[in-house]
């Protein structure tokens, strides 16, 4: 990707991310609600933390602030992700379906980059990027976490594999829609298999944490990166990068053959 | 009797067609179901594995609670709310009124086969895979009929909890952000995420005074042998039916109400 190319796709987002911006303030109740709607459901996350720890002092060798911050974690790249690429479950539900999806073959970009651009700041994401972010400051403060330069250097770029991530795997079984026309089923188990990644890995059984590591790499997105910022162990962290790696070229290489696979209906 | 069995049968049956035809989202609710079974059981275990076990709880009963509680979820699935929420976003509402039936028992007499049959079919596979790992324990008559009992009055709540929130489709359009709040509260509050049992005791005063708890919580009490003696049970049937009765006349308070509201376009 040329110099020019890159400052045209930063042009397009900025204005793009505007246009959201407006849209956010004309719908602001539904914005207050998505947002709302999230923050319920961490609440209640965070409330079933608080019950267990009332029986026992540490869970897995995991305090309570700990937990806490995992869960907090997980929320970051969660966030990021859905702040960007909400409009992937839109493919995976309908967009081949109805064959809608041939407008974002016809605009002068790339089409990932065009359909993902529909949905700019989604609002529901600001709701789980905010608690994430207050759930990990007050856990931190809370145990005076104290993290080195180099933790403190890898932090964002931490967020943003596991938003990478997220987003590719979604890409993946998004794109099985060119070829099931709807593959909205297949993401809600995978995205009820990813709620698993807001508790410590170790509590499971190993054939669920070996699922969660190597094949639908979620444990890169929140346990191994909160366990390194909390402990300093670099066990599996060296793995995030080539792990994010794959799984983005996995997903944006299904995206690719499934366009190619793609006809439109219609006259 | 029979006039209204025959009157509502042909939505009854409409239901039915349905559900054979989505048979893959029964296989996605056993999926759902299993995962969040199997997550609240890994946690737990911990807890239990550290010796600290919560008073009168064995680990089997608590096994037990987290699988039906699951399972009667998805009884309680009934997609009232996003039926009517839909008729209303749509103007199909001014159809479904002029129809000779009464407008919450037609939507009754669709959902309710559709809500048994998939969580039968779905059910019976995670139970079975479940008392695999762990011998459930199995319950006495007598409770079995308590719970019989309960399980109907809890139906009725299910319904009637989502009839209110559809007929916020009347005042509000993101009925999809309304719907993912219910959802996570009124799991919380009836039990589903963490049994009531396991609260601070001031807090289980409280819930279980509220509708909610009338969903999974006061089924499994009786099921599972939680309560004290004979009266105790009948207070816990005696609060379900209360407000089965009091929410029937705050849904016919609320339906004349939005009636009002209604504007549908149209020649």
């Amino acid at each position: 990707m040329s110099v020019s190319t890159a400052r045209r796709y930063a042009r397009l987002t900025t204005v793009l991310c505007g246009v959201s911006l407006h849209r956010l303030t004309a719908y602001r109740m539904d914005f207050l609600i998505g947002a709302a709607s999230f923050v319920i459901r961490i609440a209640c996350q965070i409330a079933l933390i608080s019950v267990i720890f009332q029986y026992v002092p540490s869970l897995g060798g995991w305090t309570q602030q700990q937990a806490l911050f995992l869960l907090g974690f997980s929320l970051l790249p969660r966030g990021l992700d859905r702040l960007f690429t909400d409009q992937l479950w839109i493919l995976a539900w309908q967009l081949v379906r109805t064959g809608d999806f041939f407008r974002y073959m016809i605009r002068p970009v790339n089409p990932f980059y065009s359909l993902l651009s529909e949905r700019f700041l989604y609002p529901d994401g600001f709701g789980e990027l905010a608690t994430g972010i207050a759930i990990v400051v007050t856990a931190a403060g809370a145990m005076d976490l104290d993290l080195t330069l180099v933790q403190w250097l890898l932090f964002l770029p931490l967020v943003l594999c596991g938003a990478l991530i997220h987003t590719f795997i979604k890409a993946f079984l998004a794109s099985l829609s060119f070829w099931m026309t709807s593959s909205l089923n297949v993401m809600v188990a995978v995205n009820q298999l990813s709620e698993f990644t807001a508790y410590p890995l170790n509590l499971y059984h190993p054939v669920l944490r070996g699922l969660l590591t190597w094949v639908l790499p979620f444990a890169f997105t929140a346990y191994i990166p909160a366990r390194y910022l909390l402990t300093g162990d670099t066990g599996l962290l060296l793995w995030t990068l080539p792990v994010t790696a794959l799984t983005v070229l996995l997903g944006y290489g299904t995206f690719r053959l499934g366009i190619r696979r793609y006809e439109m209906p219609g006259s | 009797m029979i006039r209204a069995a025959r009157r509502y049968a042909p939505f009854a049956l409409a239901g039915l067609h349905a559900v054979t035809q989505y048979r893959s989202t029964i296989v996605l609710s056993a999926i759902t179901a299993a995962a969040a079974t199997a997550l609240q059981v890994f946690l737990w275990r911990e807890v239990y594995v550290g010796g600290s076990a919560p008073a009168g709880l064995p680990f089997v009963h608590l096994t037990s609670y987290i699988v039906l509680a699951q399972i009667l979820g998805l009884l309680h699935t009934n997609r009232i709310d996003e039926l009517i929420a839909g008729e209303v976003y749509r103007g199909d509402i001014a159809v479904s009124l002029v129809r000779p039936v009464n407008y919450a028992l037609s939507c009754l007499a669709v959902n309710l086969p559709t809500a048994a049959v998939s969580a039968v079919l779905a059910g019976v596979p995670v139970l079975a895979g479940f008392s695999l790992f762990a011998s459930l324990p199995v319950p006495t008559a007598a409770n079995l009929a308590l719970f019989a009992v309960a399980v109907l009055l809890s139906v009725a709540l299910a319904f009637q909890i989502n009839f209110l929130v559809g007929l916020a489709a009347f005042v509000t359009t993101n009925t999809w952000g309304i719907r993912t709040i219910k959802n996570a509260l009124v799991a919380f509050l009836a039990g589903q995420v963490i049994p009531l049992a396991l609260f601070p005791a001031d807090v289980v005063t409280l819930l279980r005074l509220l509708p909610f708890q009338g969903l999974i919580d006061s089924p499994l009490r009786l099921l599972l042998g939680g309560y004290g003696d004979w009266a105790d049970a009948g207070r816990i049937l005696a609060v379900q039916a209360g407000w089965v009765v009091l929410l029937t006349g705050v849904m016919s308070l609320a339906w004349r109400r939005s009636l009002r509201k209604v504007e549908v376009l149209g020649g």
